[in-house]
């Protein structure tokens, strides 16, 4: 029946109704008709439809609004969003290098070497990189403790203070206690805090101590002081153990020098000569031309036999007739005197690492027999202030602590509880002492014994100078207001003893009446003050140094070996992440893979692959070092190539308190562990290997016993990751080894020269060539130059925002650098060659990458660039795959930024990527944004060397070059044109602007060969 | 009966959609795109005055134009420079000197209430000298023409080519509650970038670039 016939009468229509209802559907209704269901659902949906159509466009409003806070009063120098370079000096380490912070919106965000500066010349190392993420570090304390309670400066002051009084009124032994990190105003105000007392003295000490170093001056030549070396005026290096381009002394300053030695810019003008005799592979080591493995403790009779065949050969007198043997065979030596003594005298330097006295008193000899010190080599006359250590008066100290003599203790920038041997006598006898004052900025093992800690503020947020040589001054000021309630060590001292100033007022005093009279130019105070402050540094009059080498300092000459000969011998090192610890809290440092190595997240112990199989090791495995006297260290243990078969080289600086902080550190997931459980420690403290001999802290020659565990550890090693080469499963016949790292020898260089050989390939390709008429960016690495230092991995992680991805991570290959650093071996066992290779990507003109996104997320830009677009990603991961460079890095997680204090450090020029959007170098596109910018702003074209990427500014052998292929001109075009210039992989036709330099080494057969001399 | 409710509904509801589409639909965006955006500030400002009447230059407030990426807000030490002197409008001055004149007194210096507001931020008393007592305040303008975090403008380039403050940000000397006038949408500077040659000002051709680079890393 119809619905239309029921409407007419209501009654009968609810009980028909009711009974249509309660029958079947039939057959041939039509649609529209007595199907309720059909129609209800239609028109809810219409309903539903206009309904949400309605409310869009109603209740359709924008987000949340978004605040402009400008300035009340604006500085009158300062345009918003603009950044701002300030001159200063990093505090990372004693070395002083001068930089440049880059202040941007009222806070430093990158730290840059000062071009000027001479010790740093523009480059900064990967600590000095880091430094800018410690000075966002929430866990740095912000006020004064007192007896562990939070307390005010005003307390503080005033029972520091009332006990400084009765010091003084009771002829108290007072001690200083520090490192060289020590500015000349510091040392002034602490000796005149001393002289109060009746018994105050400063003694210095270097964790990484070089103390031997200076008392071998002492006794050779009259002057207690570590010598400025100039590895450019040097011919012919011999280092024992000095790893001078890693982390002995000054390695920025002393890795330009050595590159400016080894320089081949199309024509070979000089190439020095570098040996290195060691027992582990150090950085400086792995970039030697020559490199002899002694045995551990056979350091001094090598030194010896060296020093007795160059004088024999200059017709001096011997030291003894009767050496000790050093393992190392005499036609090695008779090589190496050869090279030293053919040419002209003063083209030498020979330099040891060792802080034995011995040692340091044959190297002067040597030094002096060459004619170093003559030369100016090495330089007396402008020494160093870098090492200003004193083992003695720290063992002094010591003993005196044991007994119980000191009756104040005063300890600023180092941690002596936690880096030496006798740390842990040292706290006991701390608990002892009536007032220990400590200026540290944690809660560190020593400030932990501590009645006062007084935090010290970071160097980029304080005043502070610094005299790195001698003559060399520079002022550190603050690039931020101190975030936190710290002061200055002078601020305390001038307060405790009853003066309120602030601490430019004190440094500008000190500089008036110490510093200014020395100054030459004929300036006030005032433009002195100001120039030096705009310029970073100054050079002022020094006095006249006299010395004169005493061969009778050799009288007395100890050679017996340090170490027995036949067992495993323990050798520390300072760490070129962590240094000796006190970075122990950054993060960055942690994750940036240890240049030899590659390890991340720990420290181990390096084993030979002659030891490991001995002992059936692997990398990996656990192990425990114990020593005959009960110091035992649990270790994971890394087979390490290039160690001689005694030696266990173990990295001092881990096994700090406080780094189970890095808990939560990575994203947090169902199958993620944390990088460190709750209350552990990352790695083992290696401190208790250090021995004390002669009155000198030694970093090797402890016997050890190596067993293992049975546990098995990961080890967070990228050098696997993102490997180059193909698998051989993979491989076409003899496709397998791509020649991706070439060397060659400076003979074969002579030869290629003059025959103007170049290899370079062309290739036919499908691809039309891209336009590029304006610029066309591109980017030359000098393996010759790199020493793989890795400043340009932290340094572009501090300018690009690279987010830390922690241990386990790292084990999943999922580390996010954009630039990583190669190492590559060849040869075997301990006689091997290292070459580093700096990867990124090579933005190829035919880039494999950009074909084959999806949704064009990546694309060639107009000047060359691969452009990688963030907010068009879709995280298909395909351009990862195509890519040969393996160069590309994906975000598998939000990585986390809850802290927002860390946050500050934080380029905010750079986009932060979030979870699923793919990343690599940009060949820091914002940086050659801006000077396109000012440029166009200034009407001027842009200029070469005006763009420097942050890996090329941070370099401190200036190996990478930026430029532009468009300009002939430029230092880029000319460095392509050199007989070494290649690209990696260049046979896939990809066409990549990033071009090598081939290493050179100095050798009549390149490496890998069995031919090596 | 119940199709007849049905009907009724949907047409009631046709109804109130269209009623509230014509309400809305003045503009009617698309998501992230905040044409015609005006909101209240918490000085009531006015462009078509200081920009319009007095033809102050953009620049002379918003200088970090030329100089950073972002043009940014001048601080209040800007508006200070006349507005230490300059308390009230001309209009209210001479009401205040007419009131004066009638009642046989001297003129009484007056506050317009929106510089009183300036002046409270700055901690500045009656006198226009700082109070000990005022706590200073910064002004918290709301953002008009703003952009996705990942696309990074800059004033710089624009500035040099000499494109006018006008042609992005609309006739902001008649405003006297600044709006955004443009779409400020990806594709609406692309189409400026590829048709440069006819926007600016000075006549002369510029070639603005077309990487995603540009704006994107």
């Amino acid at each position: 029946m119809k619905i239309k016939d029921q409407v007419k009468t209501k009654y009968r229509l609810s009980l028909q109704q009711d009974a249509i209802d309660e029958q079947p559907q039939q057959a041939g209704f039509e649609g529209g008709g007595a199907d309720r269901s059909r129609v209800e659902r239609r028109t809810f949906l219409k309903m539903a439809g206009f309904t949400v159509g309605a409310g869009l466009s109603w209740g359709c409003t924008r987000g949340g609004d978004r605040k402009l806070v400008p300035y009340l009063v604006a500085p009158e120098e300062v345009v918003p969003g603009r950044p701002y370079w300030y001159a200063s000096v990093c505090g990372a380490c004693p070395a002083g290098c001068g930089v440049l912070a880059k202040n941007l919106d009222g806070r430093p965000v990158k730290l840059e070497g000062n071009p000027d500066h001479p010790i740093s010349q523009g480059g900064l190392c990967a600590i000095g990189q880091a430094s800018v993420l410690a000075l966002y570090d929430a866990k740095r304390l912000k006020a004064p403790f007192n007896r562990g309670q939070e307390s005010d400066w005003s307390i503080v002051d005033q029972e520091i203070s009332t006990e400084i009084e009765r010091l003084v009124a009771s002829g108290a032994k007072v001690r200083f206690l520090t490192d060289s990190c020590l500015g000349p105003t510091d040392s002034h105000i602490i000796e005149q805090f001393l002289d109060r007392f009746d018994d105050g003295r400063l003694v210095i000490y270097d964790s990484i101590s070089s103390s031997a170093i200076a008392d071998a001056h002492a006794l050779s030549h009259g002057i207690r002081a570590v010598p400025r070396y100039h590895f450019e005026k040097a011919d012919f290096i011999v280092s024992f153990d000095a790893d001078f381009l890693g982390t002995w002394i000054s390695p920025v300053e002393y890795t330009r020098g050595y590159r400016a030695g080894r320089r081949f810019d199309g024509e070979l003008r000089a190439f020095s000569h570098h040996t290195q005799f060691e027992s582990h592979l150090s950085l400086t080591g792995s970039n030697a031309d020559q490199r002899v493995v002694v045995r551990p403790g056979g350091m001094r009779a090598a030194v010896a036999h060296l020093a007795d065949t160059v004088a024999r050969r200059l017709g001096k007198k011997v030291l003894s007739s009767d050496l000790p043997e050093s393992g190392v065979e005499q036609t090695v030596m008779d090589d190496i005197c050869k090279r030293l003594t053919t040419h002209r005298p003063g083209r030498a330097l020979i330099v040891s690492g060792e802080n034995d006295r011995q040692i340091q008193l044959i190297v002067n000899h040597l030094n002096e027999m060459l004619g170093a010190y003559d030369a100016g080599v090495v330089d007396l006359e402008q020494a160093s202030l870098q090492r200003r250590g004193d083992d003695r008066a720290l063992l002094e100290l010591r003993d005196e602590m044991a007994r119980g003599e000191v009756d104040a203790l005063f300890i600023r920038g180092v941690n002596p509880v936690y880096d030496l041997p006798f740390g842990q006598e040292l706290a006991a006898a701390m608990e002892g002492t009536a007032l220990v004052v400590s200026f540290s900025d944690q809660h560190n093992e020593t400030a932990e014994h501590a009645a006062f800690v007084c935090p010290e503020p970071h160097f980029l947020e304080s005043w502070s100078d610094s005299e790195p040589v001698q003559g060399v001054f520079a002022i550190r000021q603050p690039v931020l207001r101190p975030i936190g309630n710290s002061r200055t060590m002078m601020e305390s001292l001038a307060r405790w003893t009853g003066v309120s100033a602030e601490a430019r007022d004190i440094i500008r005093d000190s500089w008036r009446q110490r510093v200014f009279p020395r100054a030459a130019d004929g300036a006030t105070f005032r433009q002195f003050w100001d120039k030096t402050l705009h310029d970073g540094w100054t050079e002022v009059a020094r006095d006249a140094v006299e010395s004169a080498y005493d061969a009778g300092a050799l009288a007395g000459l100890n050679l017996r070996p340090q170490a027995e000969p036949k067992s495993l011998v323990a050798v520390t090192h300072a760490s070129m992440a962590v240094f000796d610890g006190r970075h122990a809290h950054n993060a960055w440092l942690h994750e940036m893979p240890d240049p030899i190595t590659k390890m991340t997240w720990d420290n181990f112990a390096a084993i030979a692959t002659a030891t490991a199989r001995e002992h059936g090791l692997q990398t990996g495995d656990e192990v425990r070092l114990t020593t005959p006297d009960g110091v035992a260290l649990t270790l994971p243990v890394l087979v390490q190539p290039g160690l001689h078969g005694n030696a266990i080289a173990v990295a001092l600086g881990y096994g700090r308190k406080g780094t189970d902080r890095f808990t939560a550190i990575g994203p947090r997931w169902l199958e993620g562990t944390p990088t460190i459980e709750e209350g552990g420690m990352i790695g083992a403290n290696a401190a208790p290997l250090i021995r004390i001999v002669d009155g000198n802290l030694q970093f090797s020659g402890r016997a050890v016993t190596l067993e293992a565990t049975g546990v098995k550890r990961p080890v967070g090693c990228t050098q696997q990751h993102h490997s180059l080469y193909i698998p051989e499963r993979l491989a076409i016949e003899e496709n397998e080894r791509r020649d991706i790292v070439r060397e060659t020898t400076v003979i074969a260089l002579k030869t290629e020269s003059a025959h103007g050989e170049h290899g370079h390939d062309e290739h036919l390709s499908l691809w039309e060539e891209h336009a590029m008429p304006d610029h066309h960016w591109g980017l030359s690495v000098d393996l010759n130059a790199c020493t793989g230092c890795s400043a340009c991995v932290v340094s572009c992680q501090a300018e690009n925002n690279i987010p830390v991805v922690g241990r386990d991570e790292v084990v999943r290959s999922r580390e996010m650098h954009w630039m990583r650093i190669d190492r590559y071996y060849a040869g075997e066992n301990e006689d091997i060659d290292v070459v580093f290779m700096p990867m990124m990507c090579q933005h190829c003109d035919n880039a494999p990458c950009e074909t084959v996104c999806p949704v064009q997320a990546t694309a060639q830009s107009a000047e060359g660039l691969n452009q990688q677009i963030y907010n068009r990603c879709v995280g298909t991961r395909y351009c990862a795959n195509n890519c040969p460079y393996k160069v590309r890095r994906f975000n598998w997680f939000n990585y986390p930024k809850e802290d927002r204090l860390q946050n500050l450090a934080l380029n905010p020029d750079v986009t932060i990527r979030t979870r699923g959007v793919m990343e690599k170098c940009s060949l820091c596109v914002q940086r050659i944004q801006y000077a396109k910018i000012e440029s166009k702003r200034q009407g001027r074209p842009i200029t070469d060397g005006e763009i420097e990427p942050a890996c090329a500014q941070s370099c401190p052998a200036k190996a990478i070059v930026f430029g532009d292929l468009n300009d002939p001109e430029s230092r880029l075009v000319r460095a392509n044109q050199d007989p070494r210039q290649y690209q990696v992989l260049a046979e896939l036709g990809v066409k990549p602007v990033v071009s090598y330099l081939k290493k050179v080494r100095n050798r009549t057969e390149s490496g890998g060969s069995d031919e090596r001399s | 009966m119940r199709s007849n409710l049905l009907r009724i509904i949907l047409l009631v509801s046709i109804l109130l959609a269209s009623v509230s589409l014509v309400i809305s639909a003045r503009r009617v965006n698309l998501p992230g795109v905040d044409t015609g955006y005006q909101p209240v500030q918490p000085i009531a400002y006015s462009h078509r005055l200081h920009a319009g009447e007095l033809a102050i230059p953009c620049q002379y407030c918003h200088y970090a134009a030329e100089k950073s990426r972002r043009a940014g807000v001048p601080a209040a030490s800007i508006c200070m420079n006349c507005h230490s002197f300059v308390t009230a409008s001309l209009g209210a001055l001479r009401e205040e000197e007419k009131a004066a004149k009638a009642e046989g007194r001297e003129m009484k210096p007056i506050e317009s209430p929106e510089l009183r507001k300036l002046y409270d931020a700055l901690g500045l008393g009656l006198d226009l000298k700082p109070d000990p007592s005022k706590e200073m305040e910064p002004i918290v303008w709301t953002r008009v023409h703003d952009l996705p975090d990942f696309a990074y403008f800059d004033h710089r380039p624009h500035v040099a080519a000499m494109v006018a403050c006008q042609s992005c940000h609309g006739p902001v000397e008649t405003m006297e509650r600044v709006r955004q006038e443009a779409s400020l949408t990806m594709g609406w500077c692309v189409k400026c970038h590829r048709n440069n040659s006819e926007r600016t000002v000075s006549g002369r051709p510029v070639k603005a670039p077309l990487d995603c680079a540009t704006c994107h890393f």
